[in-house]
């Protein structure tokens, strides 16, 4: 009796997550505009997508941000972690209260401080104010997906390099590096999704100069029934899937060692 | 590490020198949604060399707000209405016209220009105007019923209505039921106004103004205000979709090419706003979104049926019995307090 | 040991300096913006004023307030009633098939949330699947109306953050010693009240993360309400947007996000009450 029923529940709740899904990639090939039946296949919205050459430059400064900000936060959030995990120093429980606030405080609210920040500070809005306020939140999670890796080790391996005379650099690159890898790419790949994700922070934060994939979207979306969406929606899915892939094999890898 | 170093660094070189390139080549044209048709402004790329940022807004406020953010910087075409051109030109956020530059200036019609919203059209040259009506769907509601603005208020309707997110044309159906005009700038009559609109507000379903004409055809609402070029596309994929003049007269409104304080690129902006009044583009814009073109000249380019479309171009009477919104002064600024109210409000 | 001191202060500056500059200040200024006054022209002017706090309890804003912190409550709650279910059952199968479940979870999160939204609207319309379904299979005549309403907004407020909780669920869930709910049943306490005094105390922690993970993020989903909700649906997020965006009383839009941080670090406090008493519990 209890078999079935969790059976059930689960088949339910998975076809409540993915029953959308599944109707826009069937209407990236479904001919009719409105999307409410099924015209035949087709891949015109493919075509259009790619002729929409606003959707098209969107799209590319969205990956160019995500590229950037995802590489940045990974290299400072690296470092950090490692310092964390490395040493003892007055201030890192205030530090790590930043992190947890970054992480925990709702996007509406960064978005309305960053705002207020490049505003009071007449830097205008485009290109570099949409960076700063993507590494901003990527940061935390970097830290934190790396440091946990590096927690998780044995550290006499590091004492004994150092007795064995190892400089500290030396540890830094042949010892943390390579074990931490694995968290830092998956970091990498964290950061580089919730970038390309982000619709609140960057609606508030960018400006004409520079318009992302979100918020064109936002504004296509809002017009109405666009196809073209559906299309890239359906590509957009399948680069995540490979990313999650890629990411679930990095932190499945056993231990260096 | 080394390569990977470069990568990066290749990576931010690039987008600093694509910022700095920008300049002389690009022009930031921010304007309503759906209002240039798809391909024009490839069409504007390829003769000229200047490439089109193109964005959009759903609402005067949202677009004033937003150069006000970034001190009127940031776009070299904007389109507001009317009264918003009146608003920012007071407030020195536009950039007068130079007009030896503009050589499609004739084909304009002189009866929409020269109003006291812009004496001498100083800042602002007409894009596109049109009316709001009564959108019906004629498969769920007998569109013979439907007459007045006053209809709306029916409380058969509770829950159905599509609203325009502008508050001078949700105020206009009110001021013009209690017989005031639709410009008024007496807090007396715009307070008796917002009244009367807070009985219609358990009637609204949503409000939308980047495409009213979109819940309609997806048959999500059957009544409600509606755009007559948007009415237009509508019908164009549901056939049931019409539009009611209402008789306390509909809304005419006209937005505006306009170039604002901070513009980057002043010439280009100006080479825009003469490709857009040319006759045959002017016609094409006419053609594809629906809207009345104030071009002269374009008119006579229109395909016959099109031009007598009742939809497209309201018949004389029914503009006899409309009014045009113009300026309110300070008066703006009730209104959207009192926007505010009624917006927020459950 | 100079390398080494270079390179941690390196490190840790680097980290404080950004912090500093694009967290604590900007939040600082969001604070002190909140006891400002509007100004037309200027945005605002330097001059105290609490004109931001009063208006949250204007009855037109707090009742708007109060019905966004419902539809927010109501999603919450929701996702807790299918996610603690959920991960409990995900918890209770093989290494292997957690792993390839959790996996499916995730995957939709990976997704653009926007167009999953978007994809809602799509389903949920007049003419969309589910009004079809239900009319083909002669369970309704005419479609009902998902769209434009609370119903809407909430399901989709559901969609998007069910994964974020049911993954701190789990965590807490698959952290269970097996043991203590062994012993209960050797001891002859029913499910009910091993549920009651074992299981709901000790995975409380995941609870209340899972619960701030939902609910503090669903109060700025503005997009979603933009989307799908109607007049009348808006969400905290939606107020401080256009309070921001469109109709600039910074102030106002300063003493929301304000609110919001308070109520945030309200329930990290509870959070924090929580994992303490579970700790000290199982110290004893």
């Amino acid at each position: 009796m209890i078999r079935p029923l969790k059976l059930g529940f689960m088949a339910l709740l998975f076809f409540y997550l993915y029953l959308p899904i599944a109707v826009l990639v069937a209407n990236a090939f479904n001919s009719t505009r409105s999307g409410n039946r099924w015209g035949g296949f087709t891949a015109k919205w493919f075509d259009a997508m790619w002729a929409n050459s606003g959707l098209m430059e969107a799209a590319v400064n969205s990956l160019t941000v995500a590229v950037v900000a995802a590489t940045v936060a990974t290299l400072i959030g690296t470092l950090a972690a490692v310092a964390l995990y490395r040493y003892r120093f007055r201030g890192k429980l205030a530090l790590n209260g930043m992190l947890f606030v970054v992480m925990t405080s709702p996007d509406i609210v960064m978005a309305v401080s960053l705002l207020a920040l490049f505003v009071s500070l007449g830097i205008s809005l485009g290109f570099w104010s949409l960076l700063a306020a993507h590494i901003t939140f990527c940061l935390p999670f970097v830290v934190v997906s790396v440091y946990s890796r590096l927690s998780g080790f044995d550290r006499s391996v590091i004492e004994a390099a150092r007795d064995l005379g190892a400089s500290e650099g030396r540890i830094l690159r042949q010892i943390i590096l390579p074990m931490a890898m694995p968290a830092v790419l998956a970091g990498w790949l964290l950061s580089f999704t919730l970038s390309l994700d982000d619709v609140i922070i960057s609606s508030f934060v960018t400006g004409p100069s520079y318009e992302i994939l979100p918020i064109k979207i936002f504004s296509m979306v809002k017009v109405g029934v666009t196809p073209a969406v559906n299309a890239l929606a359906t590509l957009m899915l399948l680069l995540s899937l490979v990313m999650v892939a890629i990411s679930q094999f990095l932190l499945k890898q056993k231990h260096p060692s | 590490m080394m390569t990977f170093k470069h990568w990066l660094t290749a990576a931010l070189l690039s987008t600093v020198s694509a910022a700095a390139v920008a300049d002389n080549d690009v022009i930031y044209f921010y304007n309503w949604s759906e209002y240039i048709p798809e391909g024009l402004m490839q069409e504007f790329e390829q003769e000229t060399g200047i490439r089109v940022i193109y964005t959009t807004y759903d609402s005067n406020e949202a677009m004033y707000a937003k150069l006000k953010l970034t001190g009127s910087e940031g776009y070299d075409i904007v389109v507001p209405s009317t009264y918003y051109i009146a608003k920012m030109a007071d407030e020195g956020m536009l950039k007068p016209l130079d007009k030896s530059l503009l050589t499609n200036l004739a084909h304009l019609d002189p009866a929409l220009m020269d109003k006291e919203y812009d004496p001498g059209n100083t800042y602002s040259l007409p894009y596109i105007w049109g009316a709001t009506g009564i959108g019906v769907n004629t498969d769920e509601v007998d569109i013979d019923e439907i007459t007045s603005w006053k209809d709306l208020w029916s409380p058969q309707w509770r829950g159905e209505l599509m609203l325009m997110n502008d508050p001078r044309e949700v105020f206009h159906m009110a001021l013009r039921i209690l017989g005031y005009s639709t410009n008024s700038r007496n807090p007396h009559e715009i307070e008796e106004a917002y009244q009367l609109l807070t009985q219609l507000m358990p009637n609204a379903l949503t409000f939308n103004s980047d495409n009213p004409g979109a819940p309609f055809a997806a048959g999500d609402t059957i009544l409600g205000m509606i755009w007559n070029g948007s009415a237009y596309e509508a019908q164009k994929e549901d056939p049931a979709i019409n539009m009611v003049y209402p008789k306390e007269g509909a809304i005419f409104w006209m937005d505006n090419l306009a170039i604002p304080a901070g513009a980057k690129n002043v010439e280009a902006a100006h080479k825009l706003i003469d490709f857009l009044l040319r006759p045959e583009i002017a016609a094409k814009v006419c053609e594809e979104i629906g809207y009345p073109t104030p071009n002269k000249t374009a008119k006579g380019l229109l395909d016959k049926a099109f031009a007598e479309n009742p939809m497209v171009f309201p018949p004389a009477e029914v503009i006899e019995a409309g009014e045009f919104q113009s300026d309110v002064g300070e008066a703006v600024e009730i209104y959207d307090g009192y926007w505010q109210r009624l917006r927020t409000g459950r | 040991m100079k390398v080494n001191n270079r390179l941690k202060w390196f490190s840790i500056g680097l980290l404080t300096t950004w912090l500093v500059i694009f967290v604590l200040f900007p939040n600082l200024m969001v604070i002190a913006v909140s006891f400002m006054t509007p100004d037309l022209r200027e945005l605002i002017r330097p001059e105290f004023s609490v004109e931001g706090y009063l208006r949250l309890l204007d009855p037109l804003y707090l009742d708007v307030l109060i019905h966004s912190l419902y539809l927010a409550g109501f999603a919450t709650l929701l996702c807790l009633l299918v996610g603690y279910p959920a991960a409990w059952i995900i918890a209770h199968t093989s290494k292997r098939m957690q792993a390839f479940l959790l996996f499916l979870i995730i995957v939709p999160f990976w997704t653009n949330s926007l167009i999953r939204t978007y994809a809602m609207k799509v389903i949920l319309g007049n003419r969309g699947i589910v009004n079809k379904t239900l009319m083909e299979i002669g369970l309704i005549d005419s479609p009902i109306r998902m769209l434009y309403n609370e119903s809407a907004v909430i399901m989709a407020l559901v969609y998007i953050l069910l994964p974020f909780m049911i993954l701190p669920l789990y965590s807490s869930i698959e952290k269970l010693p097996r043991n203590y709910l062994e012993a209960a049943k050797d001891l002859g306490s029913g499910p009910l009240r091993t549920f009651r005094t074992i299981v709901w105390p000790l995975t409380l922690p995941g609870v209340i993360s899972g619960c701030l993970l939902v609910f503090l993020p669903a109060l700025g989903m503005f997009y979603i309400a933009d989307l799908l909700g109607g007049a009348g649906n808006l969400l905290i997020g939606n107020i401080i947007r256009d309070q921001i965006l469109v109709t600039r009383n910074w102030p106002f839009g300063a003493a929301l996000s304000v609110t919001l941080i308070a109520m945030m670090a309200v329930m990290l406090w509870a959070y924090h009450r929580a994992l303490k008493a579970m700790q000290g519990g199982q110290g004893r």
